[in-house]
This record gives structure tokens, C-alpha cells and sequence, in this order.
């Protein structure tokens, strides 16, 4: 040999064959879909940059740098950050009800130095790490054994109750869904899956009987199953957005026409309702190439982990890829009367920095499960080299 | 680098478990493209019209209720402006403070401040909530002054109705009330019973206002508003507004200014007639018609409710004071009141007489009692009146002579005649509550006893008893007031007291002759004369103006039988009497004798005597009729624009 060592794509890469390996396609899926996100802000604005619009791209802009960081970021790295993550962000999760900032009734924020952020939002992203972590390193054989289930559930356990009892129902359970996932995509047999769903179902009711869940989240649950029951309640944004997607109409009343979202019918129109606008404005066509993006994205992502050869990078991209889509079925089902009205915005779409930015950070990890995706063992190449 | 067995397994299952996740999400995705193409393309239209209730509403502007006047135009019904207060919590932020001080200026009671605050409490706090309404002039000038240190606090210049001539036109034009429940159940479209749940609208309840209820409201108008999703008006239209058309004016016969020395008149106690009475408080009505066209010019009845009263909303104690007062006060005496015509009536039986071949020279002597049938009929003049012919027993009302006619009369006949003047027959005048009276006849018996076959046979004795006015028979003032018209012309004269109606002034009718021989009327005529002029039993109410030459008659009626001291055995007085017990004063007349123009009749309820009560009012009544001579002024019409009122723009102050 000549004892020159040439890059091996099976160790790590260089920054600049890394900037070479970048996947376009999912960068443009992903700018696309914060530009339709741009133009519903500038219309809900009235036609103003400002509140929203202008501060979006910035976010988008400063989220696609977290994304390009985190995708240099040799995954091997992430694997050994994975558990540090997770526990420093369930640390600012534990800090929320003593530092936190009320907003809507729930205690979601804190402050660290000039930004504020919800750490729920960035455990979507910690909770996959750590479960892509642990299952990276156990043998497939203990997958079903109950005995190495506890360590993940507990994973799962401890950031869904902080959040549950922030109060955010509805991250909570997006939570704990996106690490179910994870676990079943590391093999959990179907079994034991099934007997899990049953002790989860028993749980949910146990939770209600007890009281354990607030009235109005109760109601917010159930309104979308007969939203006319109370026209003026809980069930009113569900009208409100049902009315305003249906008036849209095949091509939509056209960017920045829709009456509804001028007239202030819709609640948190900026946020979580957002798509509602954007279906109004852009009508059937619109909502349905909005769809087709983020399925695309999914599509790519999914592709991402299959093509990934270390178990790690899989599982992390799936997981991603899953807590990714799961929040736009959520939302875009939501607003259309298919799911409860739980607070959950629409990645890349609704206004919200830390929900951008931990979106972007979980595509960043999609990247560099990408980037290293001809990596099976994750070991350094010094560790390969000693073997 | 080698695969550990156990990473291929775990790699396969990961892309097993991966492509179901993956299609699991393909498929939700199509789920929310068939919910979309539902909502956005099935069902599209449902959504855009629901789109468009949401943008725009409709806000209503109430329409100004009609203007009802009197045959000279003076206002008789018309809308003045009311004070309101209003509050809107939004901007009062301390409610309670504000409430304190509201309360001390208006003094509301503790009933009120708890309505005020349950309408604050279920309302969205921009919407206003009523504080008052109807306030006075000085308490809306204080709470002006007080505004600025009471936040939220609205006042406001809204319509409501207002009656001019107050109690005295109480009965003809009726009041207002708020409409409520069986309203709203009638309304026949969605948009009446909108406009009923307006606050504040009013719905006629009685009199003019009530027959004529939806001429009088007009139409609502109504101004496009956007609204947001709270209810709140965003921008009004006025450019798309429809404006409200102000009910139709509606012009009475009445001349107010009679009504009200007529009202007079009627209640005075201090008649010089009067000796025979403790001047117990007066229950009386009055109805004057122009003969000619049949105008009823005066149409009174005391005592009489205020209608203002109603509108504003009336106590419950003085509802009751109301309705049960002996005076009567809230009934409708020329045409609710059923009194037996007394005397009055032997004018129909000198007609059905003659009509019978009785000639009016047919003279009969009496000696103060009949024998018939084995009873002592009694004169009212227990020594006797002496031969009389028609003419005398008119001018004497004597009740022997008759009783003399009753005897050759039959009792259908002298039912036909009563009918033909009008008597027991309901003339719509465009008012509620009319009773028929009662015409005894051997039908109305048989139909009265229709439970009892033995009783339905009519007795020829009974004649006798109808023939003067006495038992049976009843008749309303309106009806008496007819029946001298008719007397009086010999037409068939109808009352009306609605002239301007639909834009227009009705044409005065023209009414046919009676389907009689005229000549019958002129005994009739004539012994009516000598009853005023020629010292008959009214001869004090004879008219000092010869121009003015009355012709009238009495009417006494009974209440109850005779009533006799129970030691000396005498016939106990009227003034002796409990009030509810005496006898009912009547009076019918007409002038100018010569050339008649207007008719006169007075019903004073236990006003004991015809002559020493009902006649002499019957008099000024008929003296200040003559003296105006309304029949000769003018009438007035409305001309477009008449009836543009102060109160078409809505004043709007804020607090």
C-alpha cells in the first residue's frame, strides 16, 4: 500500500466531499414548502412582511444553516451526542414549570439568553436520537424481551409526562407516537406490540377517569367528531376552518382573497390553522400540491433510511421522517374535521422558531444519515484501523 | 468488516416495518385528498354560502310606526324621542362603579341592577346593554354631565310612540305594547319576526293602532354590516342601505279638540242637574256623528286610561287599580257597553206603531198605571199624563200610551224596526271589543231558552216591557248615536272613524234613504222637539241659540227592580240608592232640528235620571259641537312630506 489512507465513505468524509454528497432534492422540497409557508404569512398579514413573513425567512434562513451544521456532522458524532442530547433538553424540560414563560394557559418557553424555546419541540427530536441510540446498540434477539423494553419506554415515559403536564396534550402524544414508532421499526414483535396498545388504551381511559386531563382538553378531543354542537366553543374553529377550506373551492380565491382569513374568522390563523388559509386562498389544487411536497419530503426521508446502512442512521431517519409526517396528518386532519384540535402547527408552514428550527435540526440529522449512509459500524476510522 | 447475523435480521425487519409505516402514510395522505376534494369541491357551495353569512349581515333599521291624526290633522298617535342609556361593559371596565352612579341618577330599584347585570354577563361585552329607557330630560341631561367620569356609558335618541290627547283618546286610537311570544308564533315570515325581536319595537294592542297594526309599522330597512367572527361590526354600508319606509299615515274622523271638552263635560260633577246626586264620580260615554257622513267626531268615554302608560310599560298594582275600578275605566263604553235604551226606544216603537196602522192622532188616556194581564203596569208619573196623542207621549214619555202600542205591535216587528236603526247590530268602525246589544224578538227567545223548550214562547205581555226600553233589550251608545242619525235623515247612515286611510281620503258615502214611508219619521221628529223646546221631560237642556234647536230624548233605564222602603213602603229615590244600584242616565238628540247636522248620545252609568243627568250634558256637548261646527271646516289630507319626522336620522351621542 502506499500508505497513503484514502477517505473511506465506510469511516467519514471530509468537509468537502461532504458539501459534494448534500441532498438537493430534499433542500428544495424543504425551501418550497417554507416559501408556500411565506406567502400564506404575508397574506394572513394583510399583505404585510411584517409580522410574520419577514421574520419567517429569516428563521428559515438561520434553521437551513442548523440543517447544513448538523448534516456535516459526522453521524458517528450524533450516535455518541445521542444520549447528552436527550438528557440536557429532558433537563430543560424539568426546568419549564420553574423558569418557564405562560403562554395560552401552558407553560411551554424558556428563555436562554436572547432566544426563547420550547424544549418540548426540541425533544422531538432528542427522544429519536435516543431510542435510534439505544437500539443501534442492542442485539435483535432482546428487541421483544420486556426486560430491554423498559429502558425505552422509560425514555418515552419521562419527556411525555413533562410535556402532558405543561399542559400540551397534544405535543405529548405526537411524542410519544414518533418513539413508539421508533421501537416498532426496530423490530418490537407484534405481540408485544399489541399487548403495549391494550396497556395504552387501558392507560388513556384510566388517565380521563382520574381527571387527569383538563376539561377543555376533553372537549378539543371530541368537538371534531360533531363540531356544530357548540358552534361558539370548542367546536367553532373547527367550523370556522371547514368554512373556510369549503369556500375555497377548486382554484381557490386567489392569493390574498380569502375572506375568511381577512375577516379574522379563523383563530390562530398564523399558526396552527394556517393551512386552512393556504387551502382557502389556493383552493383544492393548491392544498393538494402543498400535500404532494411534504409527501415527497417523507418519500425522501424514508428513502434516506433505507439506503442508510447503519442501523443508527435508519432508524434515525425513519423516525424523523415519521415524526415528520405525523405532524402534518395531524395538523392538515385537524383543520379539515379529521382529528381533534390539538395544538400542532404545520412544519415549515405555520409561524413558530423553534418548531422550524427543530424541524431543519432533524432534517440536518436526515442529512448526515445521508451524507454517511455508506457507514455501517459508525466507528472511527482509528478504531477501524486498531482492529 | 463483518455483518453479525443478527444485523441482517434487524435490517430486514427495520425495511419490512419502514415500507408499511411508508404505506400506511400513502394512504392517509389519499385520505386527505378525498377530504379535501369533499370539502372543497362537493361541497363547495354549501361552504361558499356559509363564507358570505359570515362576511355580511344584515343590520336592521327600524321603521317609524305611522302617524294616526284627527279629521283636522292634529297628531293623535305620533313618535317622539325616547332618552336611552345604554352601557358597554367592554369600555366601562369597572361595571359595578359605573352601575352606583347610573343607579343614584335613574334610581333603579335592586330588580333592575340584577337584569342589567345578567344582560351584561350573557352578552359579548362590546354589545351594549339597556340601562333605561324612557328617561326624563332632566335625568339624561345629568348623566350627559356625569359622562366622562363613566366609561361605557351610551346615550341615545331612539322613537316612541306618544299620544297626545292622553287618556282622552285612549279608546279610539289605542296603545302599544312589545310584542311577545304568540306574536313572534304568528309573524308570517322570518323577517316580521325579526323585526319584532328588535328592542324596543311595538305592536298595536288596542283601538286604531291595533285594527290597522300593519299599515301603521311600515317597513324595516336595513343596512349591510361586515362582521368578524365575534359578532362585532367591522365597517358599516351605508351605501347599501335599505332605507326604512315609515309606516302609512292613518287620518280619523275625530276632532281631537271636541274629544277632549266632550272628555270633559262627561266627567264633570258639578252639573246644575245634578241635585238629585251625592256627585259620585262620573261613568260616562259620549258619541257624536256627523249625520251627513256619518263621521263619528266625537267619540268619548270616561274615565279613561292613559295609552302612554302602556307603551312605557304599566305597574302590575296599577294594572289592577285599573281593572278594578267601579268607573270602569278600561272599558270601551260607546261600543263595549250594553245598556238598556230606556225611553230612547219608544221612538222605534212609535215607527213600528205606525208601520202596524197605528196613526200618530191615535190618542190614549193615562191615568198613571195599566191593568194587564191581571198586573199594575206604572207610569213612571204616578198621576198620569191624561190624553195623549203620539206626539205628546214622545214629547211626555209616557209609559202608558205605550204600553198601549206594545199591545197591537208584534214583537218581531218592533225587532225589524230596531235593526233598521241601527240597533243590535255591530257597526265596524275599525275598533275591537263591539257588542251587538241585544233586540229581543221570538227568535232571540228561542235561542236564549235553547236549553229550556217551556221558557221559548214569547208572551205578548213582554211586548210591553220592550216597547219602553226596560229588561231585555240593550244597546251601546254608538248604536243609539246611529239610530237618532237615521232618525235624523232618514237615511241609512253608517259610522266611520277612519277618513284618510291607504293614502287617500275615503269619499264620504252616500247613504240610501230608509226602505220606509219617510212620513212615519216626522211624529217621531216632532214630539223629539217638544221633549227639548216645548217644556217636555228635557226642557232644561234646551239651547239658549234658536239656530241651535235641539231635538232629543230621554232614557232611564233600570239596573235592577224597583227597590221600596222596607217601613213606609215608599219607592225608594235614586240618590238613596247604593251608586251600582241607581239607574242608567240616557240622552239621544240632534241639530240643528230644521236641518239636521249632528247627532248626540250620552250614556252616564247610574246616572239616575235621563233628563237631570244625561240631558243637560247631552246639552254642552251639543253646544260645543254647534259652536265649532266642525262639519264646516275643512278636513285635512297629509301631502307627501307631511310626515318626515325630527327623528328619521337616529341621534347618536356617545356618552
Amino acid at each position: 500500500m502506499s500508505g497513503v489512507i484514502l477517505p473511506d465513505r465506510r469511516y467519514g468524509l471530509g468537509l468537502l466531499d461532504a458539501w459534494r454528497e448534500i441532498n438537493w432534492p430534499l433542500i428544495m422540497l424543504l425551501t418550497l414548502i417554507a416559501g408556500a409557508g411565506v406567502a400564506t404569512l404575508y397574506s394572513v398579514a394583510g399583505g404585510s412582511w411584517s409580522p410574520w413573513a419577514a421574520n419567517h425567512i429569516l428563521r428559515y434562513g438561520i434553521a437551513l444553516m442548523a440543517l447544513f451544521i448538523c448534516g456535516f456532522v459526522p453521524l458517528r458524532y450524533w450516535l455518541a451526542l445521542a444520549y447528552p442530547a436527550y438528557f440536557f433538553v429532558l433537563f430543560l424540560l424539568v426546568l419549564v414549570p420553574f423558569i418557564g414563560e405562560v403562554s395560552m394557559g401552558a407553560q411551554r418557553w424558556i428563555v436562554l439568553g436572547p432566544v426563547r424555546v420550547q424544549p418540548s419541540e426540541l425533544m422531538k427530536v432528542a427522544l429519536i436520537l435516543a431510542l435510534a441510540r439505544y437500539y443501534h446498540g442492542l442485539e435483535f434477539k432482546r428487541v421483544s424481551n420486556p426486560i430491554f423494553l423498559v429502558p425505552p419506554l422509560l425514555l418515552i415515559a419521562m419527556p411525555v409526562v413533562l410535556i402532558f403536564k405543561q399542559p400540551d396534550l397534544g405535543t405529548a402524544l405526537m411524542v410519544a407516537a414518533s418513539g413508539v414508532a421508533v421501537i416498532l421499526l426496530a423490530g418490537l414483535s407484534w405481540r408485544v406490540t399489541i399487548v403495549g396498545v391494550i396497556a395504552a388504551f387501558v392507560g388513556a381511559v384510566t388517565a380521563i377517569k382520574m381527571g387527569l386531563l383538563k376539561a377543555y382538553q376533553i372537549k378539543r378531543l371530541t368537538a371534531f367528531m360533531d363540531p356544530e354542537s357548540d358552534p361558539l366553543g370548542s367546536g367553532y374553529h373547527l367550523t370556522q376552518s371547514k368554512i373556510a377550506l369549503g369556500s375555497g373551492g377548486l382554484a381557490g380565491k386567489g392569493f390574498m382573497e380569502g375572506t375568511q382569513s381577512q375577516l379574522q374568522f379563523l383563530p390562530e390563523k398564523h399558526t396552527d390553522f394556517i393551512f386552512t388559509i393556504f387551502g382557502e386562498e389556493f383552493g383544492f389544487i393548491g392544498a393538494m400540491v402543498l400535500l404532494a411536497l411534504y409527501f415527497a419530503v417523507f418519500i425522501t426521508a424514508a428513502n434516506i433510511a433505507m439506503q442508510a446502512k447503519s442501523h443508527f442512521g435508519r432508524l434515525l431517519a425513519m423516525g424523523l421522517a415519521i415524526s415528520f409526517i405525523l405532524y402534518v396528518l395531524i395538523n392538515t386532519g385537524m383543520v379539515m374535521g379529521l382529528a381533534p384540535v390539538v395544538g400542532v402547527p404545520l412544519p415549515l408552514v405555520s409561524y413558530g422558531g423553534t418548531v422550524m428550527l427543530t424541524v431543519m435540526v432533524s432534517f440536518g440529522l436526515v442529512m448526515s444519515t445521508w451524507i454517511n449512509r455508506d457507514q455501517d459500524t459508525l466507528r472511527t476510522a482509528s478504531t477501524v484501523s486498531s482492529l | 468488516m463483518r455483518l453479525e447475523p443478527f444485523d441482517t435480521q434487524r435490517h430486514m425487519v427495520f425495511s419490512r416495518r419502514a415500507t408499511v409505516f411508508g404505506g400506511g402514510a400513502s394512504l392517509l395522505f389519499l385520505g386527505l385528498g378525498a377530504r379535501l376534494y369533499q370539502l372543497q369541491i362537493n361541497e363547495h357551495d354549501n361552504y361558499q354560502a356559509l363564507a358570505e353569512d359570515n362576511r355580511f349581515n344584515q343590520k336592521i333599521i327600524m321603521p317609524l310606526r305611522g302617524e294616526i291624526f284627527d279629521r283636522f290633522g292634529k297628531a293623535v298617535a305620533t313618535s317622539r324621542q325616547n332618552f336611552q342609556v345604554l352601557m358597554v361593559p367592554e369600555d366601562a371596565g369597572d361595571v359595578e362603579r359605573v352601575l352606583r352612579e347610573v343607579a343614584d341618577v335613574l334610581e333603579l330599584d335592586q330588580k333592575e341592577l340584577a337584569r342589567i347585570r345578567k344582560d351584561a354577563a350573557r352578552q359579548r361585552s362590546f354589545t351594549p346593554v339597556s340601562i333605561a329607557d324612557n328617561i326624563s330630560w332632566d335625568q339624561f341631561a345629568r348623566l350627559n354631565f356625569l359622562a366622562p367620569r363613566l366609561p361605557g356609558l351610551r346615550s341615545e335618541v331612539a322613537a316612541t310612540r306618544d299620544y297626545p290627547l292622553g287618556p282622552s283618546g285612549a279608546f279610539v286610537v289605542g296603545y302599544v305594547g312589545a310584542p311577545n311570544e304568540r306574536d313572534l308564533d304568528q309573524a308570517e315570515s322570518e323577517e316580521t319576526r325579526l323585526l319584532l325581536r328588535q328592542p324596543g319595537f311595538r305592536i298595536g294592542r288596542a283601538g286604531i293602532e291595533r285594527r290597522f297594526d300593519e299599515k301603521l309599522r311600515g317597513e324595516a330597512g336595513s343596512v349591510t354590516v361586515q362582521i368578524n367572527a365575534h359578532g362585532r361590526v367591522i365597517e358599516e354600508y351605508p351605501n347599501l342601505a335599505d332605507q326604512p319606509v315609515q309606516g302609512q299615515p292613518i287620518g280619523l274622523t275625530i276632532d281631537a279638540e271636541l274629544q277632549e271638552q266632550v272628555s270633559k263635560i262627561l266627567a264633570a260633577t258639578n252639573d246644575d242637574a245634578n241635585r238629585n246626586t251625592d256627585h259620585h264620580e262620573m261613568s260616562a260615554s259620549a258619541v257624536v256623528m256627523d249625520v251627513h257622513s256619518g263621521d263619528i267626531l266625537v267619540y268619548a268615554s270616561v274615565p279613561a286610561f292613559d295609552p302612554n302608560e302602556f307603551n312605557i310599560g304599566i305597574k302590575q298594582s296599577r294594572w289592577k287599580e285599573l281593572n278594578e275600578s267601579e268607573l270602569k275605566p278600561m272599558l270601551n263604553k260607546p261600543i263595549g257597553g250594553a245598556y238598556p235604551p230606556g225611553s230612547t226606544f219608544k221612538l222605534i216603537t212609535a215607527i213600528a206603531a205606525q208601520e202596524e196602522g197605528i196613526e200618530p192622532s191615535h190618542k190614549v188616556t193615562c191615568r198613571g198605571s195599566l191593568w194587564y194581564g191581571g198586573v199594575e203596569f206604572n207610569c213612571w208619573k204616578k198621576e198620569g199624563h191624561g190624553r195623549l196623542d203620539m206626539r205628546g207621549a214622545i214629547k211626555q214619555s209616557c209609559d202608558v200610551y205605550f204600553w198601549d202600542l206594545a199591545q197591537r205591535i208584534d214583537i218581531d216587528k218592533l225587532a225589524e224596526v230596531a235593526r233598521r236603526f241601527g240597533l243590535g247590530n255591530i257597526h265596524d268602525i275599525g275598533l275591537g271589543g263591539q257588542v251587538a246589544g241585544t233586540i229581543p224578538s221570538r227568535e232571540w227567545k228561542k235561542k236564549y231558552y235553547r236549553s229550556n223548550p217551556a221558557q221559548q214562547t214569547w208572551f205578548p205581555g213582554e211586548t210591553l216591557s220592550v216597547a219602553i226600553g226596560q229588561g231585555a233589550p240593550t244597546t251601546t251608545p254608538l248604536q243609539l248615536a246611529v239610530m237618532t242619525s237615521r232618525l235624523a235623515t232618514g237615511r241609512e247612515v253608517h259610522p266611520r272613524l277612519v277618513r284618510y286611510l291607504d293614502g287617500q281620503s275615503q269619499p264620504i258615502p252616500d247613504f240610501a234613504p230608509l226602505p220606509m214611508d219617510l212620513q212615519e219619521l216626522e211624529v217621531v221628529r216632532s214630539g223629539m222637539d217638544a221633549v227639548v223646546n216645548e217644556w217636555g221631560t228635557a226642557a232644561r237642556s234646551r239651547l239658549e241659540k234658536p239656530e241651535w234647536r235641539m231635538a232629543g230624548k230621554t232614557g232611564t233605564s233600570q239596573v235592577r227592580s224597583l227597590q221600596y222602603d222596607p217601613v213606609t213602603g215608599r219607592r225608594l229615590k235614586n240618590y238613596e240608592l247604593p251608586w251600582k244600584e241607581r239607574d242608567h242616565a240616557l240622552f239621544v238628540s240632534y241639530a240643528p232640528y230644521e236641518n239636521p247636522r249632528y247627532a248626540v248620545a250620552v250614556v252616564v252609568e247610574h246616572g239616575s235620571s235621563g233628563s237631570g243627568t244625561a240631558g243637560p250634558k247631552a246639552r254642552d256637548i251639543m253646544r260645543a259641537v254647534l259652536t265649532k261646527d266642525p262639519a264646516k271646516i275643512a278636513t285635512y289630507a297629509p301631502k307627501p312630506g307631511d310626515f318626515k319626522t325630527v327623528l328619521d336620522k337616529r341621534q347618536k351621542r356617545e356618552g
